[in-house]
């Protein structure tokens, strides 16, 4: 979709992009490089949910994903981290930590998709745990790769 | 005033761009892969997975390296055939995940190898896979939209590395098959896919099958058949085949590659991955393997060549004269 200030007969620049809100609607804010005159395009969900479903990524290039995209395992992924990140209740049992991860580990961890990142430190850290490892690092993810990869 | 045409580029976010990397990183996650085939079926239950790890097995044991995607998202159960529920997705180079491998893959347990990625491996048998989306109450509507860029992304994400096959194990449903296509003729070209469809004997369940191979024929992708399953049942008393369903009068508009009996003790074999080798035991075990075998066969006919090996340095040298 393009905008044009028809005053200026002059395309406008997508200016930024706000991720959608709690009722879908994204917000992306276009100005005129002429005139100095912005706008802004409100989607209802719908429209959001067609470009969110091709996962691109709406916003201006090289800017921070602000993205209406969404991974399509979101919601097992939303929770898996939720478990992850809620704290303790008052008296309950410590749930025992899992295993830390070097910086290496960690980042070959980042650099596979975020929507299966999840599984894969869960599946690593049960492996580590499960071999006596309290570490992961590059050596135990090597280990597990040529254990179950082909 | 300007007209849409008279505007390089998009609106800013080149969306366009950004479709043909995602279409760019599936072919390169690829292009190792020299064949591709689908499992299809009209409806559901119709053995369809069984087959395709029987195939996939069948394939590995001739020593070529194969590959399964459960592509039925919302009914994964090659995790479960191979024995890889429990099994980790390891991070492997360059941003990818380790492509999750069978032992034994091959039927003989030495063949080629196999992989096997499906959702079973990280979600739990009763577990949902929904889609978060923003239009409330209307994730039906992209559902298939997004699980198409769900498959766009496993692709892409996965170190297929060097494969003689990749078995796709579709979701039921003539619609979803020839949106399959779709996708494949995007995604891989011509040339590199075929698919094979899997029905029940009956005219109603040869209806729907029909309907998938007109469809697929209308869009130029090459089926090499059908088999038939639960082709009759092996009476244990008797020791013939009977019918189960009021058959068709007529087979399909493709090659028949295969007419399996059902026999229970051969399903508690399938269920448990295919450990049918090739003294099967029983006639409905013999005609699986047969039914097997017939597409490995159809197979060797469509594949393209094998890439020759790039030349060895040695090989570029001229031959050395004599003095």
């Amino acid at each position: 979709m393009k905008f044009l200030c028809v005053e200026c007969d002059e395309p406008m620049k997508l200016h930024e992009t706000r991720a959608p809100d709690d009722s879908g609607s994204l917000a992306v804010r276009f100005g005129c490089p002429s005139c100095g005159r912005d706008i802004a395009m409100l989607t209802n969900p719908w429209e959001t949910e067609v470009v969110s479903s091709l996962g691109v990524k709406i916003g201006p290039s090289g800017e921070p994903e602000q993205a209406a995209s969404k991974c399509p395992f979101s919601g097992v992924v939303q929770e898996m981290e939720a478990e992850r990140a809620a704290p303790a209740a008052p008296g309950a049992p410590t749930a025992p930590s899992g295993p830390q991860w070097t910086a290496e580990a960690l980042a070959r961890l980042e650099g596979i998709p975020e929507f299966v990142r999840p599984m894969a430190r869960q599946g690593i850290e049960h492996y580590a745990s499960s071999n006596g490892h309290a570490v992961v690092d590059e050596k135990i993810l090597d280990e597990a790769r040529a254990r179950f990869g082909m | 005033m300007k007209s849409y045409a008279d505007i390089v580029g998009d609106g800013g976010s080149n969306v366009l761009d950004q479709v043909l990397s995602q279409r760019a990183a599936i072919a390169d996650a690829l292009a190792g892969v020299r064949h591709v085939l689908a499992v299809g079926s009209g409806k559901g239950g119709v053995g369809k997975s069984t087959l395709t790890m029987a195939l996939a097995r069948a394939l590995a044991g001739r020593g070529r390296r194969v590959a399964i995607l459960d592509a039925d998202f919302n009914g994964p159960t090659q995790a479960h055939m191979a024995g890889l529920e429990d099994t980790p997705w390891v991070p492997g180079e360059g941003g990818r995940l380790a492509l999750p491998r069978l032992e034994g893959g091959g039927t003989d347990g030495e063949g080629g190898r196999l992989g096997v990625v499906s959702l079973g491996s990280l979600l739990a048998r009763a577990e949902e896979l929904s889609f978060d989306t923003v239009s409330h109450g209307e994730q039906h509507t992209w559902r298939s939209t997004r699980e198409f860029a769900m498959l766009g992304q496993l692709l892409s994400t996965v170190e297929w590395g060097d494969l003689d096959h990749l078995l796709f194990d579709l979701p039921p449903g003539a619609e979803r098959t020839v949106q399959y296509a779709q996708f494949f003729a995007g995604a891989l070209g011509e040339g590199r896919v075929s698919f094979v469809m899997v029905t029940l004997p009956s005219g109603l369940s040869h209806g729907v099958v029909a309907r998938s191979l007109t469809a697929l024929a209308a869009i130029g992708a090459p089926a090499l058949g059908y088999v038939e399953n639960m082709a009759g049942y092996l009476c244990r008393d008797c020791g013939e085949v009977k019918p189960l369903f009021p058959e068709a009068e007529q087979g399909l508009d493709a090659p028949c590659l295969g007419r399996v009996p059902f026999d229970p003790e051969l399903a508690a074999l399938c269920d448990a991955g295919w450990p049918v080798d090739g003294d099967a035991g029983s006639e409905a075990g013999g005609a699986a393997v047969a039914a097997v075998e017939a597409v490995a066969d159809n197979l060797g006919q469509v594949m393209p060549p094998a890439e020759p090996p790039p030349p060895t340095p040695e090989a570029d040298q001229p031959l050395e004269t004599e003095p």
